[in-house]
């Protein structure tokens, strides 16, 4: 059975660092389950791509909505710490 | 204006779009209806502390670019949530076809067992 189940999504940041920054805080989690479940992040620009693969819908409704959850604390934490001062910074 | 998007393809090859209104209120709260506590447990008593915060707002009380990200965000997850919980229904529903058949077999399998097995008594094993 393959990983025959897919959903891509995009979300847009204010800017490339943002996207960026969001890539680098995911791309370390685990997956638990290499064989059931796949997500690959990459950014174009300001865009942070996140495309799923899955067995089968019920892996995939878990997979993505835990993504989700991790991106929307991400979201909030930038929105909430990364000051203009923090901003000027050329590193992540 | 930062609006998320996502594509759903599966394995029968239908591929489902979905996209973000700004101006629905189901896209405009960080509330979301598919994620957080679920109302049997809210029933009970139990106070949901992981509720998530209202999308921040700057000092002239407008909402943040961002804040708004997240809050269509969540309204983005509530669609495929409950898209996929429904694909997920029908899944369900093809399968007792299946796992009455395996349970047709399984019974059939039973049924010759038992009977060698009442032999093998009767022969006095």
């Amino acid at each position: 059975m393959g990983l025959d189940h897919s959903l891509k999504l995009q979300i847009p940041f204010e800017n490339a660092r943002q996207a960026a920054i969001a890539k680098e805080v995911l791309r370390p989690d685990p997956i638990l389950k290499p064989q059931d479940f796949q997500v690959d992040y990459t950014t174009d620009q300001n865009v942070l791509r996140v495309n799923f693969q899955s067995i089968d819908e019920r892996v995939l409704r878990v997979g993505v909505s835990s993504v989700i959850d991790s991106i929307k604390t991400i979201i909030e934490t930038i929105d909430e710490l990364d000051t203009p001062s923090i901003s000027t910074g050329s590193t992540i | 204006m930062l609006l998320p998007t996502a594509t759903y393809c599966g394995s029968d090859t239908k591929t489902v779009k979905f996209e973000v209104n700004p101006t629905d209120v189901r896209y405009q709260t960080t509330d979301g209806k598919t994620t957080g506590a679920s109302p049997y447990v809210l029933n009970a008593g139990q106070v949901d502390r992981d509720r998530p915060s209202e999308p921040r707002k700057d000092v002239n009380g407008k909402i943040t670019a961002l804040g708004e990200l997240r809050a269509r965000l969540t309204g983005l997850q509530d669609d495929i949530n409950e898209f996929l919980t429904e694909r997920m229904e029908l899944a369900k529903g093809k399968k007792p076809r299946l796992a009455k058949q395996e349970q047709r077999i399984e019974s059939e399998i039973k049924e010759l067992l038992d009977g060698g097995d009442g032999d093998d008594d009767a022969d006095g094993l």
